[in-house]
Order: structure tokens, then C-alpha cells, then sequence
């Protein structure tokens, strides 16, 4: 009921844990000050690959649901994904908006703007919000999973406007760093492998979990099957026995 | 608030919202694990 096999799933856990030590050394120590920013500018060592993560999730909960959509492919792994998916891309875009808050203030003066990227990246938070809220209303598997496949892959329309905002509109965000719209990269050396090593560590963060997010969507599924089933059983035979909520029995006498 | 003072508070809130969802999601796998196993 993994998505990986035990023995990987552990190494990785392991692998992303190494991986965010490092980061933490070369983001707060290795990498230099910004000559601009100053030391404000490395918490961009975590709110660039939090974003990228964030969308990464929404990306993956999209192609899922169309997977499930699809009906050559449906199946209720494709569920499982999506729903796992769409929690961690919620978690991460929350981390996206509180860094970006952080590292705002020092720089901007404020710790918020109304400004189109900080505002399509709410928004996409109270999307995914929305979308796992529909995952716990109750319903039967298939037309749940039916409802939120249509709704991922509505509110998966608000991911490339979040990352074309700064291009399309006029915004107080930075543009791309890593890549501007030329394709050219405007951040380099140390401070370069720490970003992409950032990516690399978020990424093992984000396969880690999934993978135990999807385990416990399995256990948690099972369970709730189950105890469906023992419900009709039991409600089964309360209405063959006399004096259990039979119909002949809520009738009134005399 | 220092600058280095936002890039601690930074740091600090993902080391812990990253780890309370990993014990979080520990915990709630541990208490499905043992319904599955009781029922």
C-alpha cells in the first residue's frame, strides 16, 4: 500500500533528511550575502524551492485526476495520488506565502502587497483548500473521486498564471531568477548550487511524503470501507430481528 | 526585527511545519496501522 518499496521509501527519508543539513550549511553559512539584499536574500534558499514544490504537487495532483478521468487508465491509485498530492502542494504553497512574507518585510517594507504573484498565489492556496474540503464530503468513492478530479484540474488553470504574473503584469515581485523569459540564468556559483541543491532537497522532501501520505490515504480508505461494510451488515440483521427497528414493530398497537 | 533575525524565523518555521506534517502523518499512520491490525 506504498507507492515505493519499504526499504526505498526509508532511504529516502534518509536521503532528504542529509539533503536538508546541507542545504541549511551552504543557505546559511556557505552561500555569501546578497550584494543588494544582504542576508535577507537567503531565505530565497527556501521560498524559490517551496514554490517550484508547491507546483510540482498541483502538477502531479492534475495529472492524476486526468489519469482518473481517462477511462482506459481509471483507477482509484490515481485517487490516492491526487488527494496526497494536493495536501503537500497545500503545505508547501502556505510555506511558499509565509517566506515570501518574511523575506518581504526586510526588503519591501511590508509584510504583504496586493500584488498580482502574492495574489494568484493565495488564491491557489484557497483552491487546493477548497479541493481537499470536497475530498471529505461524503460520497460514494467513484463520484467523489469523479467530482475532484474536475475540481484539481479547474483550479490547476490558477498554477501557470501564478508563474507568468510577474511577466504578464506589472508587480513588485522580482522576475524569474533562475531563468528570466530569455532563458537566462541570472544567479550563479555558490549561491547557484545552493538554490538548485535547495530544489533537489524539497524534491526527496516531497517523493518522501507523498509516499507516506498515500500509505495512510490507503490505510485510511480500508478502514472506511470496512466499517461501511460492518454497518450494513449489522443494520442487515437488526431488520430480520423482531423488536430491532423492524417495520412491523414501529407500528402502533390499539 | 535584523535581517538575520527574518532568516532565523524563516528557517526555524519550515524545520518545524515540515516536522510536525512528518509526525503528524506518523502518528495517524500508526493509529490506521493499528485499527487494521484490531479489526
Amino acid at each position: 500500500m506504498t507507492l515505493l518499496k519499504p526499504a526505498v521509501g526509508r532511504a529516502l527519508g534518509w536521503a532528504a533528511l542529509a539533503a536538508l543539513v546541507v542545504l541549511a550549511l551552504f543557505g546559511l553559512w556557505g552561500a555569501p550575502p546578497d550584494d543588494v539584499q544582504g542576508d535577507a536574500q537567503r531565505l530565497m534558499y527556501l521560498h524559490v524551492p517551496a514554490a517550484w514544490i508547491a507546483y510540482l504537487a498541483f502538477g502531479v495532483t492534475a495529472f492524476s485526476s486526468a489519469l482518473w478521468l481517462w477511462p482506459r487508465t481509471r483507477a482509484a491509485v490515481w485517487d490516492r495520488i491526487a488527494g496526497s498530492s494536493a495536501e503537500l502542494g497545500v503545505l508547501f504553497t502556505a510555506l511558499t506565502l509565509m517566506l515570501g512574507s518574511l523575506w518581504g518585510r526586510p526588503v519591501w517594507g511590508v509584510w504583504w502587497a496586493w500584488d498580482a504573484r502574492l495574489v494568484t498565489t493565495a488564491v491557489l492556496l484557497f483552491l487546493y483548500l477548497g479541493y481537499l474540503a470536497l475530498r471529505k464530503v461524503p460520497a460514494a468513492p467513484e463520484a467523489r473521486a469523479k467530482r475532484c478530479a474536475i475540481a484539481a484540474l479547474i483550479a490547476f488553470v490558477d498554477v501557470p498564471l501564478v508563474h507568468f504574473s510577474v511577466s504578464w503584469w506589472r508587480t513588485l515581485h522580482q522576475e524569474a531568477t533562475v531563468f528570466d523569459p530569455e532563458l537566462k540564468a541570472n544567479i550563479h556559483g555558490v549561491m547557484a548550487f545552493t538554490l538548485w541543491w535547495g530544489v533537489l532537497a524539497f524534491t526527496l522532501v516531497y517523493v518522501y511524503l507523498l509516499d507516506r501520505r498515500y500509505r495512510l490515504e490507503s490505510l485510511e480508505e480500508d478502514l472506511e470501507q470496512r466499517e461501511l461494510e460492518q454497518a450494513i451488515a449489522e443494520r442487515v440483521a437488526g431488520a430480520g430481528t423482531p423488536g430491532r427497528g423492524s417495520r412491523k414493530e414501529e407500528v402502533p398497537v390499539g | 526585527m535584523s535581517d538575520v533575525g527574518y532568516v532565523v524565523a524563516g528557517w526555524s518555521i519550515t524545520a518545524g511545519v515540515l516536522a510536525g506534517y512528518w509526525l503528524w502523518l506518523r502518528r495517524r499512520t500508526r493509529h490506521a496501522e493499528r485499527f487494521d491490525r484490531d479489526a
